[in-house]
């Protein structure tokens, strides 16, 4: 009972139904925008609304991550630039069909497949959240050590570029994080004796700074490019197409939500295997994949919108992000004193079910944008970057600015910009780097607990990861990374993922 | 099936930047920048101490140098593959990696830090928004002052107002300016 009433919290107050409108709305530009990304915008976002309750300021960024996902898949139609990660597979099929003037139907069977994909995730989470959550609460100490390493290790390894480069990221994260005075023992880290460091690094300068200001140096170097036009013309839906693709879209869900669970692999993953399973059961399509098939856009957006369901689970039950955007979200969670694990199911239960409900609602909005208002869509995207990139530096300022009211923040936030922007030049990925720092208190506890409870003994830890399947499982999967650089697995990964291999050239 | 022509430099987070097989002007001094701090950091935690016991397993120093240690790993994995890789034909460092717009807009982001605290958040957002829009987007002054002021004015009330970001006030006397206004309002009613 209380659980139906904690669901129906958002429903039943306006300002909360207000605020998930809003951000879906605002989700829905931003992943639109070139030059505006889901991630810049919740990290960005975080700053201003940690003084808040958590009940709004929840609401508002569920609505942006639910609007942000689905956004980017308009740039990818309209523009051929996947506004996100989840969004390359979008580009294959979407763009060449905006090509041949079909954009405004491209864009409504996208809206209505990540409504139905959307919902699938969210239907998913809420009977499955629970269980794992139960599951959870038997997890040992390395068992959660070996979770957040697999986490960072596969964001590292799947997003696209060298693995090498995600592990060297991910480390540079847990060392980022660790910074300051050991909660434990209360030993200075990293501080090098000034009394600055001594309170560690915030993360979200960090965040800031990577997605905001290193994102913001980096379009500089288009801001000479005018956006596209584009005509749209009828975008929703006939009732026939939906209908049509209906059974490819609950196995594309499917995908996305299994996908979206496991820790380290989100919405990007399960748009291309989505693809990947579109191209392989689709027997006659009216027009070939990549020459604008409508199932090479059903499938990779009811996945990755399927994906946002799924990715909840291992974040709020284990506390483990699934890529740069969940990681961004558990911040946001840390902000407003919960604690994403296990414990979160039974000591705030009502915590789990609003944002249930708030994802709902922020799927529905997302309905309604995505279908109407289509020529302000057309205007606003057409904002010069001239303007826009100073104003996210701006922004970016002030957010820094805001969290602690110190400059220090805002250097280090300039500092990590500056830094990721060679970054991006040289291809290191740096989502394991938040995650790195969002996971790095996690990852030091457990390894010490762990370890303690083997009397400081290398021998019986390893002895113990073969006691539980749990462990042994998690264990072999960190080894199977590693694995995968050797050429053995690149041939059979160009099987596997030849979606991915088309992504690339 | 191409996605993007010319998207090799990471501008969205879907296309992280770098060649596969190839090396761009400055990677390696940056992958040498990263071994060699790498290190460093590596030697620094090895000086983490335990102020309660031995440096064991358990101690506050064992991530830190587990982490460092792959950090310095990697970063010379990294560096000795970047060796064997040819250049990029045709980029230079100049051009493509810090073009002189990209300099310019990152000293004017140290400046505007600087000048925050003294200066206060509306001079200086409001000087760094003109220069910088006028430089990006090269029209006329009566277009660039009215976008950036307009801006300015937008995100100071939705952020001192709506979110009631406090920013320094440096020169211009805003709490003073907001209580004027309060008053205005309330001695309407």
């Amino acid at each position: 009972m209380d659980a139906i009433l904690a669901f129906l919290t958002v429903f039943t107050q306006p300002e909360l139904l207000l605020l998930v409108g809003l951000g879906t709305f605002a989700g829905v530009y931003v992943g639109a925008i070139p030059g505006l990304s889901v991630t810049m915008a919740v990290s960005i976002l975080i700053s201003f609304t940690f003084s808040w309750d958590v009940y709004p300021a929840i609401s508002l960024m569920i609505g942006i991550y639910m609007g942000g996902v689905y956004g980017g898949s308009r740039t990818a139609i309209l523009l051929n630039i996947p506004g996100a990660p989840s969004a390359i597979a979008t580009a294959l099929d979407g763009y060449p069909l905006a090509k041949r003037g079909e954009a405004g139907t491209a864009i409504g069977v996208t809206t209505v497949m990540s409504f139905i994909g959307g919902f699938i995730g969210i239907g998913v989470l809420a009977v499955a959240a629970p269980f794992v959550s139960d599951f959870a609460l038997k997890f040992q100490p390395r068992d959660y050590m070996l979770l957040a390493v697999l986490g960072i290790l596969l964001v590292g390894s799947l997003s696209e570029g060298s693995l090498v480069k995600g592990i060297f990221a991910g480390a540079l994260g847990i060392a980022i994080g660790a910074v300051g005075r050991d909660p434990l023992t209360f030993t200075e880290r990293f501080t090098f004796d000034i009394p600055l460091m001594q309170g560690g690094i915030s993360f979200i300068a960090v965040m800031i700074g990577m997605f905001g200001v290193s994102e913001a140096l980096m379009q500089l170097h288009h801001v000479d490019k005018d956006a596209v036009r584009q005509k749209i013309s009828r975008i929703v839906p006939s009732l026939a197409t939906v209908k049509k693709h209906l059974p490819l879209s609950i196995q594309t869900s499917s995908i996305g939500v299994v996908i979206g669970a496991l820790p380290g692999t989100g919405g990007d993953i399960a748009a291309l295997m989505a693809y990947d399973h579109a191209k392989r059961v689709t027997k006659n399509p009216e027009r070939d994949f990549g020459d604008g098939a409508m199932e090479g856009l059903v499938a990779p957006e009811t996945a990755n919108n399927a994906a946002v369901g799924g990715a909840f689970i291992p974040m709020m039950t284990l506390g483990i992000p699934g890529d740069a955007v969940t990681a961004i979200m558990i911040g946001a969670l840390f902000i407003h004193g919960l604690n994403p694990g296990p414990m979160l199911m039974v000591d705030q239960p009502d915590m789990f079910w609003f944002i249930v409900g708030a994802l709902v609602m922020a799927n529905v909005f997302m309905l309604i944008f995505g279908l109407t208002g289509i020529k302000l869509f057309t205007k606003i995207v057409e904002m010069p970057r001239a303007v826009l990139i100073p104003l996210i530096m701006l922004l970016s300022i002030v957010g820094a600015y805001a969290v602690n009211n110190s400059l220090t923040d805002v250097y280090w936030m300039l500092g990590f910009g500056f830094f990721g922007y060679f970054m991006r030049h040289y291809g290191y990925p740096l989502g394991p780097v938040i995650l790195g720092v969002i996971l790095s208190r996690l990852l030091d506890d457990n390894w010490r607990r762990a370890i303690i409870s083997e009397r400081e003994d290398l021998g019986r830890f390893f002895g113990g990861l073969f006691s539980s399947p749990l462990s042994t499982v998690l264990f072999i999967a960190v080894i199977l990374i590693f694995v995968s650089q050797t050429p053995i697995w690149t041939r059979a990964k160009a099987r596997l993922f030849p979606a991915r291999k088309e992504v690339k050239q | 099936m191409n996605i993007e022509t010319d998207h090799h430099d990471g501008t969205s987070d879907a296309t992280p930047g770098g060649y596969e097989k190839q090396r761009r002007p400055g990677e390696l001094v940056f992958c040498a920048f990263l071994a060699l701090a790498s290190l460093f950091l590596v030697w620094d935690a090895w000086g983490i101490e335990n102020a309660f016991g031995p440096n064991g397993l358990s101690s506050p120093r064992a991530i830190p140098l587990a982490t460092t240690l792959v950090m310095a790993v990697s970063a010379i994995v990294i560096f000795v593959k970047d060796m064997r890789l040819p250049k990029v034909a045709g980029e230079t460092v100049r051009k493509d990696i810090l073009p002189v717009t990209v300099v310019i807009l990152a000293l004017m982001l140290v400046a505007y830090g600087v000048a925050l605290n003294s200066l206060g958040f509306l001079p200086t957002s409001a000087l760094f928004l003109i220069v910088a829009i006028k430089l990006l987007a090269r029209r006329g002054w009566a277009w660039t002052l009215a976008v950036s002021l307009g801006s300015l004015i937008l995100i100071w009330v939705i952020f001192r107002i709506v979110f009631t970001v406090l920013m320094p006030s440096g020169i211009v006397p805003e709490a003073e300016f907001i209580q004027l206004f309060r008053n205005l309002l309330s001695g309407a009613n």
